[in-house]
């Protein structure tokens, strides 16, 4: 049963104002005086209550550094938060950071099985889907030869067709529906499309405020890492945009 | 215990995962390179060629004492300095993948040490030929080299563990990797790798320092079978199995505590 329940979510990062912390500073910079590479707490995330029930297709909006692709990571496992209760069912497929996690070295076909098992496949399952995610990524004869040699748009492609060959319960999306080349794009929308309908729930962030009434049924606006509002799609975007609107300067 | 069951459950689930990280690991190596997978077994070789010249004269040992229990040592060393060396590494290594998804972060100093770990069996299937060799066909017996399957269980976790820890210390600290590698150098001077283990009898301090050196059961584990075709006493088993129980004990706690950490340190 897919399902999300966030209660009170809170993610602080504590990082660095400078470089790494050096095994000298940790020893005797900050025994002896005050350090001169503090560490910073960033609240990324702070009390976010939300319930994602089956059916639902929750899009996520907010100015850039508000927290979005934050929460998509937390829902997806990569994060874990460090205040509240997080509970997410269901096989989660998540679509961000795609062009992360290839073996340079290996070619595209080897890279369709590496990236299949670290989400849990086996040979077995990886062997029945591998032609058709080849033939969905176009790449055709380069899928033999090693991803170094690819451009970053191809290593895109076949990204997207390797993490949308499953059929997933909770869909996790981040700003991919501008994969590729314009063909490529519309086939990408195509297959996003089948997938949202596929699956029990789906949480997406983007800046496309026009696609998000199209494929959600709710909103949540994120402000500094606040949940600003939660409701019907078309009320949350009316009100983002009521207060995030660039305000015109009288020339 | 549950929690770790599981955890080790999740380990074995993505097997195939890191099996295929190891391969590629393994064969971007030698990528380009004529010689191949020779390189590492002509390594262990060319450095035992060459000490066991300098040495034996020095030492006024039979060269075919001396070779077999040069190598099981250098061999040894070899994978445990490139476990936890490497190891400072994995995390690094695995960066894009921990970025993308939540598996077990004990994956990626396997896959460090795994890759060691072939290495390392091959050079010592090259000490079992040399002692062969060194001492006649008939010398090695079956029960001598079958305690050698515990042996290399036991290492592999002590391997495993030791590449968790320096892994996750290296990711807080960056300056670990450049200290540990002094810290072996030194490490290899104070282990009887290249001299006999008598040198270090009755000088004192170096002695206790001998005593208390947790390398020194493996390595007698491994020597004994190839150099005294003899199965190492239960006592070296013992304090092995010790060492490695401690050390994986560090290595579980240390990774819980930082398992959902170490993503905001990369």
């Amino acid at each position: 049963m897919a399902r999300i329940v966030l209660e009170e979510i809170g993610l602080t990062f504590r990082v660095r104002q400078r470089t790494k912390l050096t095994l000298k500073e940790f020893l005797v910079g900050q025994m002896f005086r005050r350090s001169l590479n503090p560490i910073l707490k960033v609240h990324a995330l702070s009390g976010v209550n939300l319930t994602v029930e089956r059916g639902d297709r929750l899009g996520v909006i907010g100015h850039n550094g508000a927290g979005k692709s934050t929460l998509l990571k937390t829902l997806a496992g990569v994060y874990q938060p460090t205040h509240g209760k997080m509970v997410v069912d269901g096989r989660v497929s998540s679509l961000f950071d795609l062009a992360l996690g290839f073996e340079i070295d290996a070619t595209g076909w080897e890279n369709i099985a590496y990236r299949s098992y670290l989400q849990g496949e086996t040979p077995r399952t990886v062997r029945g889907k591998r032609q058709a995610i080849a033939d969905f990524s176009e790449l055709g004869a380069f899928l033999n030869t090693p991803v170094r040699y690819y451009s970053a748009g191809m290593l895109v492609r076949l990204a997207f067709a390797i993490a949308t060959s499953i059929d997933p319960e909770v869909l996790l999306i981040d700003e991919v529906l501008s994969v590729g080349d314009l063909a490529f794009q519309a086939k990408a929308r195509a297959r996003m499309g089948e997938m949202v309908d596929r699956a029990h729930l789906m949480v997406m962030v983007t800046h496309d405020l026009e696609s998000v009434p199209k494929v959600c049924n709710r909103a949540v606006w994120l402000d500094h890492g606040h949940m600003m509002m939660e409701g019907p799609t078309e009320a949350v975007i009316a009100a983002y945009k009521s207060l995030a609107a660039p305000v015109k300067v009288a020339a | 215990m549950q929690g770790l069951s599981t955890y080790f459950k999740e380990i074995w689930r993505r097997r195939y995962f890191w099996l295929s990280l190891v391969k590629v690991d393994l064969r971007s190596r030698y990528r380009g390179s004529a010689f191949g997978i020779g390189w590492s077994l002509l390594h262990p070789i060319a450095m035992t060629t060459i000490l066991c010249v300098v040495f034996s004269t020095m030492m006024k040992t039979e060269i075919t004492d001396f070779a077999p229990y040069l190598m099981a040592g250098l061999t040894f060393w070899q994978f445990v300095t490139c476990s936890s060396l490497l190891g400072c590494e994995c995390f690094f290594a695995g960066e894009g993948y921990i970025r993308q998804h939540p598996a077990p972060m004990a994956i990626y100093p396997l896959r460090t040490v795994l890759g060691a770990a072939f290495h390392f069996t091959l050079g010592f299937l090259l000490v079992i030929v040399l002692t062969l060799i060194c001492h006649g066909a008939g010398f090695l017996g079956v029960a001598p080299l079958l305690s050698l399957i515990p042996t290399f269980a036991l290492l592999l976790i002590f391997a495993w563990s030791l590449a968790i820890l320096f892994g996750l210390a290296n990711v807080r600290f960056r300056d670990l990797k450049h200290i540990s590698d002094v810290g072996f150098q030194g490490l290899f001077y104070l282990t009887p790798i290249m001299y006999p283990e008598d040198w270090l009898e009755n000088r004192r301090y170096i002695t206790v320092l001998f005593h208390l050196n947790p390398f020194m059961p493996f390595l007698h584990l491994l020597r004994a079978p190839v150099c005294y075709n003899a199965v190492a006493a239960p006592e070296t088993f013992l304090a092995a199995t010790l060492i490695t129980v401690a050390t994986a004990s560090a290595a579980t706690a240390a990774m819980y505590w930082q398992e959902r950490k170490i993503i905001f340190h990369l």
